[in-house]
C-alpha cells in the first residue's frame, strides 16, 4: 500500500495552519497543499 | 477520493487522489451585481495578492479620485492608505453610519473620524451602476448622484468560497458556509474544513455565525490539523471581536451589538461612557468612549464597543476574555485590571462602562 495522502485546497491561514500541525504529528504522511495565488500565508 | 487540479501556468488539468481532504478556500469579496461592476478599475481586496496589485496600479497610474463603496474594515483601512497617499477619497455607505457591525451611535464617531481626516462620506447612499468608457470605470453611479472615479474599491464584505465543496456534495450552512462540528469535520467523512469558508458557532447567541477573519481562520486550522494528525481537540466558537482603525482613530468590537440582541428577543442594557486613554493629566492622554450591552435582571454581558486614540483598541480583549468567560457585569466590576498613570485612568475605561451599566439593570 502506498504512502497516505492529505491535499489541502487553499494555502493561506487556515490550510497552513492544518498542514503544519499535520506535519508535526505525522511526519510520514504526504502532504499536497494547492493555493491559486502565487502567495502562501504570511501569518500562519 | 479526488480532486481535479488545474495549473495555472500552463491549464492542463489532473486529477489528484487523496485519503483526507481540507478546504481551506477562504472568502471572496462580494460583488454586485450592476451595471458595469466587471469594468477594468473595480476592485474587491481580500487578499495578499489583490491588495499588491492595488497598489501596483496606484503606484504606476496614480489615480486622483477612488470611489470606495462600503464602509466596513476594507473600506476603512484603504481609505486610510489612499489619503495618506494624497488621494481624493469618497466612501459610499448604505447604512446611516459605517462600520455597521457598531451600534449606529458609536458608528457615527467613526465616522466623523473619517469626513475629519478628509474622506468624503456619503451615508445612505448606495452605488446603482457604473459608467465606463472602453471597459474602464469612468464613474460610481449612486441613487443620489454620479461621482467620478478613476479607481473603484468594493468594501461591500466577502461571502465563503464555497463553490466547490457545494458542488461536491458537502452541506452549507449559514450565508452558504461550509458546515463542521467542533473538530472541523465537514459533514463528508473524511473532509475536514477551516477558515473564511465555514460556519462558526456564537459563543455568545448560541447560534451558528459566520465570520472572516484570519485569527479565527488560524486557530481553527490548528484543530482542524490536530484531529487531522490523530488528536483530538475542538473549536469553542467566536465572540465576534475586531479591531480597525482610521488614521488616529481606533475602532473596536465584541459579542452582540442592539440589533443582534433585539433579534434574540432579549432584554438589554447599554451604558456609554467617555474617558482617557491614559490618567488625564499624563502627557498624549486622550478620548476614548466604551459602550458596554448587558442583559436586564441577569446582568448577563453580552458585548462591547470601542473608539477611542491610540490605546483605545486593544481594551476590547478584556471585553472579549469576559465574553469567553460567562461573566455578569458584577463578575466584571472587580476584575483586577492594571493602572499606572502612562496607561490607564485609575478606574479602566471599560470598567466605569460596566459600572454604569450596573446602575440600569
Amino acid at each position: 500500500m502506498g504512502k497516505k495522502r492529505l491535499v489541502v485546497i487553499g494555502g493561506d491561514a487556515a490550510g497552513m495552519s492544518a498542514a503544519s500541525q499535520v506535519r508535526r504529528r505525522k511526519p510520514d504522511l504526504e502532504i499536497l497543499v494547492f493555493e491559486r495565488s502565487p502567495y502562501t500565508s504570511y501569518a500562519a | 477520493m479526488r480532486v481535479k487540479v488545474r495549473d495555472l501556468e500552463n491549464g492542463k488539468e489532473r486529477w489528484e487522489p487523496f485519503d483526507q481532504l481540507m478546504i481551506a478556500t477562504g472568502a471572496v469579496p462580494i460583488r454586485p451585481d450592476l451595471p458595469g461592476s466587471d469594468a477594468e478599475g473595480i476592485y474587491g481586496v481580500n487578499t495578499l495578492q489583490s491588495g499588491i496589485e492595488v497598489r501596483r496600479i496606484v503606484d504606476q497610474e496614480k489615480p486622483k479620485r477612488v470611489v470606495i463603496i462600503g464602509g466596513g474594515y476594507i473600506g476603512l483601512e484603504m481609505a486610510e492608505a489612499f489619503i495618506l497617499r494624497g488621494m481624493d477619497v469618497s466612501l459610499v455607505e448604505s447604512s446611516s453610519e459605517v462600520m455597521n457591525t457598531l451600534d449606529s451611535d458609536m458608528g457615527n464617531l467613526v465616522s466623523e473620524a473619517l469626513m475629519c481626516v478628509g474622506v468624503k462620506l456619503f451615508r445612505e447612499e448606495t452605488a446603482e451602476g457604473f459608467e465606463t468608457d472602453n471597459g474602464k470605470v469612468k464613474a460610481v453611479i449612486t441613487d443620489k448622484r454620479s461621482m467620478p472615479a478613476d479607481m473603484v474599491i468594493l468594501g461591500m464584505g466577502v461571502r465563503p468560497n464555497s463553490s466547490l465543496a457545494e458542488n461536491a456534495g458537502i452541506p452549507l450552512g449559514v450565508k452558504g458556509a461550509i458546515k463542521v462540528n467542533e473538530r472541523m469535520q465537514t459533514e463528508v467523512e473524511g473532509i475536514w474544513s477551516a477558515g473564511d469558508c465555514v460556519e462558526s458557532y456564537h459563543i455568545v447567541s448560541r447560534k451558528p455565525f459566520y465570520v472572516a477573519l484570519g485569527t479565527v481562520a488560524n486557530k481553527q486550522g490548528r484543530i482542524a490539523g490536530i484531529n487531522i494528525g490523530g488528536g483530538y481537540k475542538t473549536f469553542p466558537g467566536v465572540v465576534g471581536t475586531a479591531v480597525s482603525k482610521i488614521c488616529a482613530v481606533e475602532v473596536a468590537r465584541t459579542g452582540l451589538q442592539e440589533k443582534e440582541i433585539h433579534r434574540l428577543g432579549l432584554e438589554f442594557v447599554t451604558a456609554k461612557i467617555k474617558s482617557h486613554t491614559r490618567a488625564r493629566y499624563y502627557p498624549d492622554a486622550g478620548p476614548i468612549t466604551v459602550k458596554v450591552l448587558a442583559e436586564k435582571g441577569s446582568g448577563r454581558f453580552l458585548g462591547g464597543q470601542i473608539v477611542g486614540i491610540e490605546g483605545a483598541a486593544k481594551r476590547i480583549d478584556v471585553l472579549a476574555t469576559a465574553l469567553h468567560a460567562g461573566f455578569t457585569l458584577d463578575q466584571m466590576i472587580h476584575l483586577d485590571l492594571s493602572y499606572a498613570p502612562p496607561y490607564s485612568p485609575v478606574w479602566d475605561p471599560v470598567l466605569i462602562a460596566v459600572r454604569m451599566a450596573m446602575k440600569q439593570l
